[in-house]
């Protein structure tokens, strides 16, 4: 196996632990943040509920980080190979590498902003340059 | 009887072109399963800048949450809900029919896998109302 | 047995007479257990004996009959003519290969990626027949036993889009009879074949269409053999991860 196929090969284990993330997981964030929040179905609430997951809280917060992070990078890793198979084939190396460039900014940008909303999810250590 | 032997050229190999997954009914819901990481991705992106428009700037961002009350918003939501939940149902059936539930030395339908995996979805959508709605 | 009479529609493909193909109809006669093979015969017998295909055991075992009838890859001689009572029926040699003549394909490709796979047991040490077989279980044998029904006709690299995007994919049938070896106890060959079925264009190419196992007559999954390699691939990877030979590719060579 070449070392890059090996890359290739841990990537696909993350991706693949992405889909069940995606899978059990984004629904709900979807249902509750955008959805039922804006309509005030149920169930109902008056504080958006982004405010309530990740401002001081831990679970909840590392609950968004799996959530969003684990979508994240399955889904470009999937929207990659489909954009492949609709005629991009020949410009894959691109695609997969811009690919990979949003993942990285978007896990880091992610991590970081939860990371200040929410200090105590690393114990011990507070987020350079908060406020 | 002549032995000269005459090499005529082959039809070669066409590649694909983009539309191939019209062809047949299979390829086509295949293409709208693959879609779905379409809004999986924009969805993950939208709400990182949520975050970050929470982070960076609590002031104005309650002038994002009148982006999320907007009917484009609240559109585009539901479409990428139902195309998620598409995910969900076709994720748990492939996972069926890769590592289905044996029974004994018998295998079972992958729709047992996509049955019970269904019913962790809910339960687990249940668990997260429990950690956003309790003390709160 | 009742009689009816059928209109297929065949590719021709006649590169001494024209370098276009073209469509031929014939009007061939059928009962109930009347199978496409058995149509193309008759036209080859009694009507066109220029028409070229290939088969051998109409019996589903050889492999060697595939064509696409109507844009689905099939077995000609399990494919019964009744089926497509009052519809068009048109056949059309194997997608996603040359065509050499008619319906005959060339599958020069697929016969070097079946060799590649080294699909046979392979040992560290043969050991001499008076010490007696390597035994295996009834369980273990069900780990493979479905992928060694392979009978190599193809039908599943005419229906992979994927092959067809790419002609370097290793594909399904190859990589079924990979894994028919990987997951057999007998079997100590992981080191041959994994660099193979591993590589870039082996399994991570696949992203579960599931048409090959759709199509296959024999009722292999070889999707399923190529989720289950690359289970073991992302599982194999970061063992082989801090080998000498990556670390190797990976730092920087000084003074060499």
């Amino acid at each position: 196996m070449s070392t890059v196929a090996r890359f290739h090969a841990l990537l696909w284990g993350v991706f693949s632990l992405g889909g069940f993330i995606a899978a059990f997981f984004l629904p709900i964030l979807i249902y509750i943040n955008n959805i039922a929040y804006p309509l005030g179905l149920w169930p109902v609430t008056s504080k958006d509920p982004t405010r309530l997951l990740v401002i001081n809280q831990t679970v909840s917060t590392l609950f968004v980080f799996a959530a969003v992070g684990g979508s994240l990078f399955h889904g470009i890793f999937r929207l990659s190979a489909t954009l492949a198979e609709l005629g991009l084939k020949k410009q894959e190396a691109k695609i997969t590498a811009l690919g990979y460039a949003i993942i990285a900014v978007g896990l880091l940008a992610l991590g970081y902003y939860l990371w200040l909303l929410s200090p105590n999810i690393i114990p011990g250590l507070a987020p350079p340059w908060s406020k | 009887m002549s032995t000269k032997k005459t090499h005529y050229p082959e039809i070669p190999r066409k590649n694909l072109g983009p539309g191939w997954w019209l062809a047949n009914r299979h390829y086509t819901v295949y293409m709208i399963r693959e879609l779905t990481s379409f809004f999986v991705t924009a969805f993950s992106l939208i709400y990182i800048y949520q975050v970050y428009r929470l982070a960076s700037n609590p002031g104005t961002y309650s002038q994002y949450l009148d982006t999320v009350r907007s009917p484009a918003m609240i559109s585009f939501s539901i479409v990428a809900l139902g195309f998620t939940l598409f995910h969900s149902v076709t994720w748990f059936y492939l996972i069926g029919k890769i590592q289905p539930i044996k029974i004994g030395r018998k295998k079972t339908s992958p729709l047992l896998a996509l049955g019970i995996n269904t019913v962790f979805l809910v339960i687990i959508s249940f668990a997260v109302l429990q950690l956003f709605i309790v003390g709160k | 047995m009742e009689t009816d009479t059928a209109t297929i529609r065949v590719a021709r493909y006649r590169p001494e007479k024209s370098e276009k193909p073209y469509f031929q109809e014939y009007k061939v006669p059928y009962r109930k257990d009347t199978v496409v093979l058995d149509a193309l015969n008759q036209v080859k017998a009694e009507q066109d004996g220029t028409l070229a295909y290939r088969w051998s055991c109409r019996m589903g075992v050889c492999g060697s009959c595939g064509a696409n009838v109507n844009g689905v890859p099939k077995l000609t001689c399990a494919t019964f003519l009744h089926e497509f009572k009052g519809k068009s029926l048109t056949i059309e040699p194997l997608a996603n290969f040359p065509v050499i003549k008619d319906l005959v394909v060339n599958i020069d490709d697929f016969m070097e990626k079946l060799l590649k796979v080294k699909p046979w047991i392979i040992r560290d040490k043969q050991s001499p027949p008076e010490e007696g077989e390597y035994k295996q279980s009834g369980k273990e044998l069900d780990r493979y036993a479905q992928f060694s029904s392979c009978i190599n006709c193809l039908l599943c690299y005419a229906a992979c889009p994927i092959y067809g995007l790419n002609e370097d994919f290793l594909g399904p049938a190859a990589t079924a009879l990979a894994y028919r070896y990987i997951a057999d106890s007998r079997d100590q060959g992981k080191k041959a074949r994994f660099p193979i079925v591993h590589d870039l264009e082996g399994v991570w190419e696949c992203t579960l269409i599931g048409e090959c196992s759709v199509v296959c007559p024999k009722g292999v999954d070889p999707m399923l053999a190529i989720q289950k390699t690359k289970i073991l691939g992302a599982m194999e990877a970061p063992k082989t991860m801090l080998s000498p030979e990556t670390l190797k590719a990976i730092l920087p060579r000084g003074g060499e």
